[in-house]
């Protein structure tokens, strides 16, 4: 299959002031050509394929928005090159703008005032969807999600929960190739979670759209997501099956143990009984990430057993998360 | 040109306006207080002048002015300027940049049906009440429809350097002040608060010379001044038509530079 978005080598960097404290320099601020070069995105590279559920991770501050923001047409790419659908997105934005859709998650592209129909009226009418593709559409949402109570009620009466879900729906209107979700399950509940996580999957698995989403919600990675992207300070750190990911680190698992006594006065014991491995402790349980290459999570326990009092245990596999918040936190070896 | 993909906008600006009932009624009465203040101020002006007519107006011409003039403003004034730097504020604009539909159009579009609300639910009201108080002092015959024409234009001429001013905020980031100053400017040198026949000779001169005055001023002499000859009603219009187009010219080529900057250096 045909890449749909190939991304060669894209570098982005904003000039930014150099802005000066207090009120003097602010003042100086005013009259200042002081600039800094800001590289926000950094020599990436990648290829999406249609139908593709992609997770775009990374820190705050990472350059997940700005490569977003290249893909979509509202920022032009210092140097490399960006085809999406075989086209250079800023070159033509409105005829981009046809193939893609975007949720901004704390953003809504609904007309506030008006009860949710309009606002897909609208859409209808923008987009130039033709009737039969737009009641098709109508048809395949209420098949997935209780919209009926959502149709004829203004946007600004919804909760944030039902306002994502009319966004997304929203945005997967027009059929696009391509939706960009920018943190799309922020501030939800659990079940409102679970519901959006289900809506995406199968818009996607039926009309084989390519999804792009970048969240810090592990959950939604792992419910969505079969390849991550992981980008940090610009740099591309990760790309591949998420499967492979967990693999990566080695097989770690983490054994948490309750013992009897003072549990920090004993996690110090511990930790020198197993220098190898990382020991963290907190009120109820000592955990210890166990490298099952080093030694079996059963050798561990047996040896501990002899020195200490073990009341209660658990054994926990490594997450998603606890594999991101590794890379965040010191990269890729 | 798809039409429809436009009048859409039109017809959810209508029932847009329509589910505010209660901000009418406060516009209104309003709009009511400050025509009671021009009143007062206006009789007073006169009384102390000491003549019947000033500048060529009587005490009626002047109000009927000011009264049209209010009710225009209130139709015509679109809040561009405070909508566009809301939006590059919050970066709703994002959004709408990504709509397959140049932003200007999207914007002007979605203030269209206000347009038709206003006109019908303030402006038409306005222009009945006045013409049949002062007993058909209004002149109602081939100069309405001149006056609408004229309206359009100066729509467009409105909109044009109120988008003007906003793609400012692309650069400031702040609306306030900008958003004032243009008001004032705006308001003064139309003529929408004080007719122009009363400005000074030098300042006069320098307002025929300047877009402003095509949109309050010349719509309200076109359809103000019954005697006018056909030849100065055309020259209104001509001038209005200049206007429109050297103002939409500079306003997409300004919206056009500064989003480049925009996409090149970001925002």
């Amino acid at each position: 299959m045909a890449a749909i978005i190939e991304i060669q080598n894209v570098t982005k960097e904003f000039k930014t002031l150099n802005r000066h404290e207090g009120l003097k320099g602010s003042l100086k601020d005013l009259f200042s050509r002081d600039y800094k070069i800001v590289r926000a995105v950094d020599n990436v590279s990648m290829s999406i394929e249609q139908g593709e559920i992609v997770g775009y991770l990374g820190p705050n501050g990472a350059g997940k928005s700005t490569t977003i923001k290249m893909m979509t047409g509202v920022l032009e790419p210092t140097s490399g090159e960006i085809l999406v659908g075989g086209n250079a997105p800023y070159k033509n934005r409105s005829k981009n703008a046809q193939e893609i859709g975007v949720v901004f998650g704390q953003r809504t592209q609904l007309w506030w005032a008006l009860p949710l129909i309009e606002s897909f009226r609208l859409l209808k009418d923008i987009y130039q969807i033709p009737d039969k593709d737009y009641n098709e559409m109508l048809e395949l949402y209420k098949s997935l999600v209780d919209i009926e109570p959502l149709l004829h009620k203004p946007v600004r009466q919804m909760s944030l929960g039902q306002r994502t879900l009319s966004d997304i729906l929203a945005a997967f209107l027009h059929n696009p190739k391509i939706v960009f979700l920018d943190e799309p399950t922020i501030g939800l509940d659990v079940s409102m979670k679970a519901k959006i996580r289900t809506l995406i999957h199968e818009l996607n698995r039926q009309k084989n759209t390519t999804v792009i989403l970048t969240t810090h919600d592990m959950g939604d990675v792992d419910a969505l997501c079969r390849r991550i992207v992981i980008i940090d300070k610009g740099k591309m750190l990760y790309d591949n099956d998420i499967e492979h990911l967990k693999g990566f680190f080695g097989s770690y698992r983490t054994l948490k143990i309750r013992v009897d006594g003072d549990m920090n006065a004993e996690a110090e014991v511990i930790k020198t009984e197993v220098p190898d491995f990382k020991v963290s402790s907190d009120d109820e349980w000592i955990s210890i990430l166990v490298d099952e290459d080093k030694s079996k999570v059963l050798d561990v326990l047996g040896l501990l057993q002899k020195s200490h009092k073990i009341r209660d245990m658990q054994l926990e596999e490594i997450s998603t998360e606890d594999v991101i918040k590794k890379i965040y936190e010191e990269g890729v070896q | 040109m798809n039409l429809k993909k436009y009048l859409t906008f039109t017809r959810a600006g209508i029932i847009e306006a329509l589910q505010f009932r209660l901000s009418f009624v406060v516009m209104v009465a309003g709009n009511l207080l400050y025509l009671i203040v021009v009143y007062f101020l206006w009789k007073a002006i006169y009384a102390s002048s000491g003549t019947d007519i000033v500048n060529g107006m009587t005490f009626t011409d002047t109000l009927i002015y000011l009264v049209l003039a209010t009710a225009l403003f209130n139709f015509m004034e679109m809040y561009t300027v405070w909508e566009m730097g809301r939006n590059i504020q919050s970066g709703k604009i994002v959004l709408d940049l990504l709509k397959p539909m140049e932003y200007r159009n999207l914007l002007f579009w979605s203030y269209s049906g206000g347009f038709v609300t206003q006109f019908l639910l303030t402006f038409l009201p306005t222009f009945i009440a006045v013409s049949i108080v002062t007993h058909g002092a209004i002149h109602l015959g081939i100069n309405i429809l001149y006056f609408i024409i004229s309206v359009v234009m100066a729509i467009v001429i409105n909109y044009n350097i109120d988008f003007l001013v906003g793609t400012v905020c692309l650069y400031t980031e702040s609306i306030w002040g900008i958003n004032i100053m243009k008001q004032v400017v705006v308001l003064l040198l139309s003529g929408a608060t004080v007719p122009i026949a009363f400005f000074p000779d030098t300042l006069k001169t320098v307002v025929y010379w300047l877009p402003f005055q095509s949109i309050y001023n010349a719509p309200l002499s076109i359809l103000l001044d019954a005697e006018a000859e056909p030849k100065a009603v055309f020259t209104t219009l001509g001038i209005q038509l200049v206007w429109c187009i050297v103002m939409t010219v500079l306003s997409k080529a300004f919206w056009k530079t500064s989003l480049r900057q925009i996409t090149v250096n970001g925002g």
